[in-house]
């Protein structure tokens, strides 16, 4: 009889019939984190975004996508800004997988699993309210087929609502310290909540979040206590530090392709930065992608410590060290600058094929230095206390072997913008930071406001959407 | 009047036929013979005559004269309309078929002697497209039938001796098969969910009852090399032409010194061998009163065209078939097939494939350079093709056990049942190895810590199990009718292991195992799979025919099966099928050059279910792993894998045939013409592009598979035989057969296109399917010569969004939709891998103990998209860039070279070529002995033959090889440096004795 053919998979586990145990929780959790790897494209297209880098890459075709957000020409049809979409809305899914199911059983610890949960949607959707600006959300759980052509792109005031109810469930939910390093603790959360609420422009609530992450004393700038170097806080010795607030972590124990980037577990924004064919001591070689340029080189004084720190001058750093390299795209605009995104570019390892896919450099998402200055930003915007954050920013100023700052009112503020760019050169912030503050079209060739505010919702989504979720303006 | 007696003998083997029918002419007065051939037919008059026929034989009338003993012989006929061809749970006489089917019989075989089978109908039957995976040894074939009605696996369901075959017909011995029947329309519905893409039904050799034990031997040796180079740069042109592409972007060139460089290195010949291949094979078949038999065993030893036995296949395979009547009523019959091949294969496909790497190498790069760290930039793919093939080590074995246990019972008069239990079992196992290698700085091949073992073990089992039973009857001498009720069940299931580890000694093959790697943690990996799917069907039949003219069958089957959901797992498949043979009506006139007309139709729906397992289940099969902080091992957990659709159902194929067959000139010309029209509808389509947010592009995520879509195929088939002795000596046999398909996709439900294939790097996928398009057409860019100046390129859109602002020499896009800007809008259909129609030639003369034979096969319309080169500024260029724009009016087809910016890469009309062709694919040459002289050595057949495959090929393609193909509905016709097909040469001798 057709009994016969009624037969269940054999060993597989169907996610109807899921989440009967802790172990069922953090299994899926782990699911959750593993999303975060693909992250990697909202840095590097983020960096290219702004004014600190050329795209760079083989030639001033290699990698389109990229090529056209440089030149701020990009149109809906590009299939990097969709990665950037699919990869957080992938994140976005196996979250809301769990938070779906959360009430099936009852557990000891599971608060703390919930919390990072919370804490990882919020993260996604931070990411992709900043690149689209107004999303479709489900604050219940995970999306249904169909859905897309019924619910609509949530106002952005909605779906920071949403982000911050999840941010401040997360605080409730999360103990202080990680249950184990990398993973998400309580002031990880309360970062993520500040710069959320500094988006925004909630500047008390930002500061209070913030303070609080400073006030815990569990991070402090690498390179001012104990036997730390400075010069190793992007080296692998300084990954999951005493500045790590909340850190992407990657490795390169297993192999990767270019038919699934978001599966490698290795950070492709590493070996696509890396110099073209070099051969030489400390690096490796990688695709020559996420170029500085001589403004950004040359926006440090030559005395700050971060400017080696952040790029390599590749022609210094081959008169003395014989190392020998390639030059790919020599387009003015988008190719070579003599200069590389040193935070992020590899590093000598043992990594698997294809090695350019697989670096195993962690991603310092939010950094004790970044909570500082936006703590300070908060301060000072918000006209709450100039004197702490003037204290804030020479502490970050004072690791870079830079004097103190006597300055307060708009000028402390265009210090505190100046600091967060050679700060964070390099990591993927500045793009949001001059979005967020009005300064994107002074700065950003190319750039037209309101338009290029926001990244343009994918051709295939709109198509998708059948007309319910309309493009962004200007595009 | 009187009583004759007389033996009916094969007149070939002289062996006595059983069962032959003799009739005095125009009368119902008839015999049959016995056992030895003998017959004894009463009341015949004097001046009669009498009609003997056998089924597979020519029948012949003799008049009565004197004498009372006949001893006739008759001659063996393979095209006879008694043929008896097998159309699924039963058979039925050539005459009397009414569905549209091809076959090829032992003989065609013979006379091409095919290292697989699948080439056997390469352009022997209509309807059917048999393309080569690659030219490497051991590489599978496409066949399609009728067209791409699926974007899943579209090649047919192989039925070997009743049961389902699953080990690709390379891994069966072509010397072994005695017919294959394809059947092309709704005949094959019988089978169900799994007979839309066509059935091929094989039918092996057996031992005759009562014949002599009957050795063969064959065999052939031969060399192999490729059949065509690819026109390169020498190192002369490439280096002028690399300068001035740097010089044309305002940028140093790259090379001072050109003397010495001459011609440099020619890579293709550096990496094309010419190989050997060896065929033996030898059969023993016999018979006795009750029991036949035959066994064989063959070896096949091929090497490949590039890198030689690092590219190795071996096939061994052996048979057993026997076949015993127990009782008078109860027969039994078994087959068995194994099959071991072997396989060492090179990165043979696509980007870093092997001869990609010789297209793009360097010219000026000595063939000793391993390490590319100090040669000039060529990217970082592209390494030297024969340090790679000297790095390859691998080795694949599978080893196949498949056969069927038979048996019929005819329990009643006009009644008889039969059971059959088919089998596959095979073990599949892997070992690769590769070695720590440095290919120079930032070589995607690198692996400069670490070697790696990887072995893989998979075994795959499946079993057929058949019960029908048979009633046929004939009443009052005009109503023949046969029923037949059955069932079948299906189960596959099986399971993969796989390890991998790093650090095996001495960096060497010899010790490239898990048990003597010493990597651990994470430099040691486990992983598994199984599988389990099912299926059970009944169905039914109904065969009448009326005075044996009017022919009608109808036939249903219900399927349900594991890989589709409770809502839908239970499928109905109805065909039917009608005929007329006009020629045996009363009124069509006698003595007519027209033998015999039949005009046919069918018309059913059949299914398709070849999807993955469990489409229905949200299964969490998705990639969860994620490194730890502690120490950066890696975590695994789980996550959602495919998305599932739990409404999934099957694919129906509507089938329209309308068929004629046509004899003449005394069954000497033979013609068949057949219109088909093929609907599929719900059509299946995996990874369903769908929005974002449903989380699909995660790691292991995909979109569902849901029923999307419908694809129409039509078109007409023509097949034309002729045989003929023009003269004691002189025999000849020609075929022509063609085909035409037009294809149309009609429907697609939840997206306005899917899209596949992959063209250069990093682009868009060049292939789509889309309503009221051919399916897996070429989208792109149109292009419109190239701009000669820089009023040319202010007069047109800007080409910015393509990438580049064009200057003069580069190419000009056409602005398609007319809104005055080039963007990603402006693509269109720019061809289709679909070809407009296929026709296959063959022609065969004997003359006296010689015997020529020679096949040919065309495809016309179908177009073919370069991708071989590699868009870098460095690597090394085909030779048409010679005629590169260098100046107005130097060039208005090939753009400047130049490693500015420029859009010239971009996938566009520019690479997709006409891969229309006329292959020559064999000529041989045969001598057979006469008899008189080999029997003295005791041999009763002996043949020997020089013969050429892959002789020529006509095209204007710029390829390797036109016949290039994926196999992939959406992203076929995609040129990545195919393997071409290897011209080979053999010399071989068939023995019988």
């Amino acid at each position: 009889s057709d009994d016969f053919v009624d037969v269940t998979p054999p060993y597989s586990i169907n996610s109807e019939t899921f989440f009967n145990s802790e172990e069922d929780f953090q299994n899926a959790l782990i699911g959750s984190y593993d999303v975060l790897q693909a992250t990697y494209v909202n840095v590097i297209m983020g960096e290219i975004a702004s004014d600190n880098v050329n795209a760079g890459g083989e030639s001033p075709t290699d990698v389109i996508g990229w090529q056209q957000v440089d030149r701020m020409i990009h149109t809906p049809v590009n299939s990097n800004i969709r990665d950037l979409w699919n990869f957080n809305f992938a994140g976005l899914q196996r979250a809301a997988f769990i938070i779906e199911n959360k009430d099936n059983i009852e557990f000891e610890g599971k608060d703390q699993i919930i919390g990072e949960v919370l804490f990882l949607r919020a993260y996604f959707n931070f990411e992709l309210v900043k690149w689209f600006g107004p999303i479709p959300i489900k604050p219940d759980g995970k999306f249904e087929l169909g859905e897309e052509v019924t619910t609509p792109r949530s106002p952005v005031e909605e779906v920071y609502a949403y982000i911050e109810s999840d941010l401040i469930q997360a605080i409730e939910n999360l103990a202080i310290n990680s249950v184990e390093i990398g993973r998400v603790n309580q002031m990880a959360a309360r970062a993520l909540l500040g710069k959320v609420y500094l988006y925004q422009e909630k500047f008390d609530l930002a500061a209070d979040q913030l303070n609080t992450v400073i006030n815990s004393g569990n991070y402090h700038l690498y390179g001012t206590q104990g036997d730390e170097n400075y010069a190793d806080l992007f080296e692998f010795i300084a990954e999951n530090g005493p500045e790590s607030v909340f850190e992407i972590q990657y490795t390169g124990v297993e192999g990767a392709g270019f038919g699934c980037l978001q599966c490698s577990e290795g950070n492709v924004m590493v070996g696509f930065s890396g110099v073209r064919g070099y051969t030489g001591p400390v690096y490796e070689s990688g695709f020559g992608f996420c170029l500085p340029r001589q403004e950004a080189y040359d926006a440090y004084t030559s005395n700050d410590l971060r400017r080696d720190v952040s790029i390599l001058d590749i022609e210094d750093w081959a008169a003395e060290t014989n190392a020998t390299y390639n030059i790919g795209n020599q387009d003015p605009v988008t190719g070579h600058t003599g200069y590389y995104n040193r935070k992020y570019i590899p590093r000598n390892n043992d990594n698997q094929p294809d090695p350019n896919l697989t670096q195993p450099n962690n991603y310092r998402a939010i950094r004790y230095a970044d909570v500082l200055l936006m703590a300070a930003e908060s301060l000072n915007r918000g006209n709450i206390n100039d004197n702490l954050a003037r204290t804030y920013v020479n502490q970050v100023r004072n690791r870079a072997g830079l004097s103190d700052v006597q300055d307060s009112g708009s000028q402390l503020l265009d210090i505190i913008y100046n600091e967060r760019r050679l700060e964070l050169m390099g990591e993927g912030h500045r793009f949001f930071d001059l979005v967020r503050t009005g300064r994107a079209q002074q700065f950003i060739d190319g750039f037209t406001a309101p338009k290029n505010n926001l990244f343009p919702i994918p051709e295939e989504e709109i198509q998708f959407s059948q007309g319910n979720w309309t493009q962004n303006p200007g595009y | 009047q009187k009583s004759i007696t007389g033996t009916v003998t094969d007149a070939v083997s002289q062996e006595p036929l059983l069962g032959a029918t003799i009739v005095v002419e125009n009368t119902t007065n008839g015999t049959t013979t016995d056992f030895d051939g003998k017959f004894t037919l009463n009341n015949v008059p004097d001046t009669a005559a009498i009609v003997v026929s056998y089924v597979g034989y020519k029948s012949t009338t003799i008049p009565i004269g004197l004498a009372t003993n006949y001893p006739i012989a008759l001659e063996p006929d393979v095209e006879s309309l008694e043929d008896i061809v097998v159309i699924g749970y039963g058979r039925e006489s050539r005459r009397n078929i009414t569905g549209a089917i091809s076959k090829v019989d032992s003989e065609s075989i013979e006379r091409l002697e095919p290292q697989n089978a699948a080439q056997a109908l390469q352009g022997t039957a209509s309807g059917i497209n048999v393309t080569q995976q690659g030219g490497s040894p051991g590489s599978e074939s496409n066949i399609r039938i009728r067209g791409i009605a699926t974007n899943l696996d579209a090649s047919p369901l192989i039925i070997l001796d009743g049961f389902e075959y699953r080990g690709g017909l390379n891994s069966i011995n072509p010397q072994d098969i005695e017919s294959i029947t394809v059947l092309k329309d709704a005949q094959a519905a019988i089978y169900g969910s799994t007979g839309s893409n066509g059935v091929i039904l094989i039918t092996t050799k057996s031992g005759k009852r009562n014949q002599e034990t009957e050795f063969n031997y064959q065999t052939y040796v031969g060399v192999q090399q490729t059949s065509r180079k690819i026109p390169l740069l020498n190192a002369t042109e490439y280096a002028l032409l690399l300068n001035e592409s740097y010089t044309n972007a305002g940028q140093v060139s790259p090379i001072d010194n050109f003397s010495g460089l001459g011609k440099g290195t020619d890579w293709q010949n550096e990496v094309f061998d010419t190989a050997p291949i060896m065929n033996h094979n030898l059969s023993i078949r016999g018979g006795s009163e009750n029991i036949s038999y035959s066994i064989s065993g063959s070896l096949l030893d091929q090497e490949g065209i590039v890198g030689s036995e690092k590219s190795e296949f071996s096939r061994k395979t052996a048979s057993l078939s026997l076949d015993a009547s127990i009782t008078e009523i109860f027969s039994i019959n078994t087959k068995l097939f194994y099959a071991a091949s072997k396989n060492k294969s090179l990165n043979d496909f696509g980007l870093g494939s092997v001869l990609f790497n010789a297209l793009n190498m360097a010219p000026t790069i000595g063939p000793e350079v391993d390490n590319l760290t100090n040669e000039i930039d060529l990217g970082n793919e592209v390494v030297n093709p024969l340090t790679q093939i000297r790095n390859t080590f691998n080795d694949s074995k599978t080893n196949r056990l498949s056969g069927t246990f038979q048996s019929k019972l005819e329990y009643a008069k006009n009644l008889d049942l039969q059971g059959r239990i088919g089998f596959n079992t095979a073990l599949t196992q892997n070992r690769d190895f590769f070695p720590v290698f440095d290919y120079g700085t930032g070589k995607v091949f690198n692996r400069l810590e670490d070697n790696l073992v990887s072995l893989g073990k998979i075994n795959d089992n499946d079993y057929t199990f058949d019960l029908f039973n048979t009633y046929q009857n004939n009443f009052n001498d005009r109503h023949n009718l046969t029923l037949m009720l059955g069932m079948t069940v299906f189960q596959t299931k099986g399971e993969g292991l796989f390890g991998s580890a790093t650090g095996v000694p001495s960096n060497l093959y010899t010790f490239a195992d898990l048990s003597l790697a010493t990597g651990s943690g994470d430099n040691r990996n486990a992983n598994s799979y199984a599988y389990d799917v099912r299926r059970l069907s009944y169905f039914g039949r109904v065969q009448y025919s009326l005075d044996n003219r009017y022919l009608f069958s109808a036939m249903l089957r219900r399927d349900a099966s594991t890989r589709f959901g409770p809502n839908n797992r239970v499928g109905y498949f109805p065909s039917v099928t009608a005929g007329w043979i006009v020629s045996d009506e009363n009124f069509f006139p006698e003595n007519n050059f027209i033998d015999f007309i039949k005009i046919r139709a069918s018309y059913g729906i059949i299914g398709n279910d070849r999807i993955g397992d469990f489409r229905y289940l949200s299964l969490l099969t998705g990639e969860a792993t994620y490194p730890s902080g502690v120490d950066g091992s890696l975590i695994n957990g789980v996550a959602i894998g495919p998305l599932s659709n739990p409404n999934i159902k099957w694919e129906e194929a509507k089938k329209l045939d309308v068929g004629v067959d046509f004899r003449l000139f005394k069954n000497k010309l033979n013609f068949v013409f057949d219109y088909y029209l093929n609907d599929t509808k719900d059509l299946l389509v995996s990874n369903i592009p769908i929005s974002g947010i449903f989380g699909t592009y995660a790691p292991g995520g995909s979109g569902p598979t849901i029923n999307a879509g419908s694809v129409r195929n039509q078109g007409i088939e023509i097949e034309f035989s002729y045989n003929d002795n023009l003269s004691e000596n002189l025999k000849i046999n020609a075929g022509f057969n063609l085909s035409t398909i037009q294809n149309t996709v009609t429907e697609i439900n939840g997206t306005d296109f899917i899209e596949g294939g992959q063209f250069g790097v990093g682009q868009p996928a060049p292939s789509r399917m889309e309503v009221g398009k051919p399916i897996g057409y070429f989208y792109g860019y149109q292009t419109n010569g190239i701009f000669q100046n820089i009023a040319e390129v202010n007069a047109h859109p800007s080409q910015i969004l393509l990438g580049a602002e064009a200057q003069p020499g580069d190419i000009r896009y056409v602005d398609a939709n007319g809104d005055g800007v080039i963007d990603s809008n402006d693509r269109v259909n720019i061809g289709d891998p679909i070809p407009d129609f296929t026709f296959g030639i063959n022609l065969g003369f004997s003359y006296k103990n010689f015997d020529f034979n020679t096949y040919a096969f065309a495809s016309v319309g179908n177009d073919i998209v370069r991708n071989y080169e590699r868009a870098q500024d460095n690597v090394n260029k085909l030779n048409y860039r010679l005629d590169r724009w260098t100046g107005e009016g130097t060039s208005n087809s090939v753009p400047r070279v130049t490693t500015a910016p420029s859009a010239n890469n971009i996938f566009s009309d520019f690479f997709v070529e006409d891969g229309s062709f006329l292959r020559i694919q064999t000529v041989s040459l045969g001598y057979n002995f006469q008899e008189n002289i080999i029997s003295k050595i005791k041999l009763k057949k002996l043949r020997v033959y020089a013969k050429v495959d892959n002789l020529y090929t006509f095209t204007e393609y710029s390829g390797f090889d036109p016949t290039a193909s994926t196999g992939a509905p959406i992203g076929a016709g995609i040129d990545f440096g195919f393997y071409p097909i290897p011209r080979i040469y053999s010399f071989g001798v068939n023995a019988q004795f």
